[in-house]
């Protein structure tokens, strides 16, 4: 039996379990919990900025890509919805995104180069490369059982 | 969690546009009409207050690069005003700073366009 010491530890953990429609609408609310979660466990101001914007590329990508009006559904039975798992293991910060939309073909995506995107002026292309610089790990899984799933760690620094 | 607004101030020749709330890919295609809209009327100087501005997603930021490019291309520009701190860290970071051009006061930004 747990003392009532290991049931505090356990109540401890943070974790936060969100389920929103893959609506653009929804994106605020889901990027605004998530970098409060941040700072709650102890990131500051600007790890929790990094965070959001990441969180906020990953869930803009599912609604404008994944969920897609102009590609083929593999979802057509189910409300596109986006669910995040997010939750402290130690002294980190994982992010899981899962979607039962379009499955991105990550394994073959090729890094953009920022700056000649940047000095080409182009509108688009940024958001993986702000997931990867913004986050500590980065990975993405695709099954049909359970959709896809874009997994982001950020560890928390000791001052 | 404040809603997104654009309110337009003109000065003269140069489109002041206030902002507020979050730029994200939700709601740039509204700022993206009104841009368009303002090109439309051959009105290429542009300079977004971003004073109340609690949020830039690289979709936001993707659009305000490319109309500063079509801007340019008419001998105008997109230019920033008044970028909170949190924002400023952010695009910097990413080098946007690089190629949009950030103005501390409304005089500054303003004036800019005249000595072109």
């Amino acid at each position: 039996m747990d003392s009532p010491d290991n049931i505090r530890r356990k109540e401890s953990t943070h974790k936060l379990l969100l389920q929103a429609p893959g609506h653009g609408s929804y994106l605020a609310h889901i990027r605004v919990i998530v970098g409060d979660l941040a700072r709650k466990v102890g990131f500051d101001e600007d790890a929790a900025a990094k965070i959001e914007m990441a969180v906020d590329e990953a869930c803009s990508n599912v609604v404008k890509h994944a969920y897609s009006p102009d590609k083929e559904w593999c979802w057509q039975h189910r409300d596109p919805e986006i669910r995040l798992d997010v939750r402290t293991e130690g002294s980190r910060l994982v992010v899981e995104i899962n979607d039962h939309g379009q499955r991105f073909d990550f394994a073959n995506y090729r890094p953009v180069d920022i700056e000649d995107r940047l000095r080409e002026m182009k509108r688009n292309g940024y958001g993986i490369f702000i997931m990867r610089n913004f986050m500590d790990e980065v990975q993405y899984n695709s099954n049909d059982q359970t959709g896809n799933t874009l997994r982001m760690v950020k560890y928390l620094k000791k001052a | 969690m404040k809603e997104f607004r654009i309110d337009p101030e003109p000065r003269g020749l140069v489109q002041l546009i206030r902002l507020s709330g979050s730029l994200d890919m939700y709601s740039f295609p509204r700022l993206e009409a009104q841009l368009n809209a303002f090109f439309q009327q051959g009105r290429y100087y542009v300079v977004l207050d971003c004073q109340e501005l609690d949020y830039v997603g690289s979709a936001g930021l993707g659009a305000l690069i490319g109309f500063a490019k079509q801007a340019r291309e008419h001998n105008g520009d997109v230019r920033l005003l008044n970028v909170p701190d949190r924002i400023y860290k952010i695009i910097e970071l990413l080098g946007f700073t690089k190629v949009l051009r950030v103005h501390n006061t409304e005089e500054d930004a303003v004036a800019s366009f005249a000595t072109r």
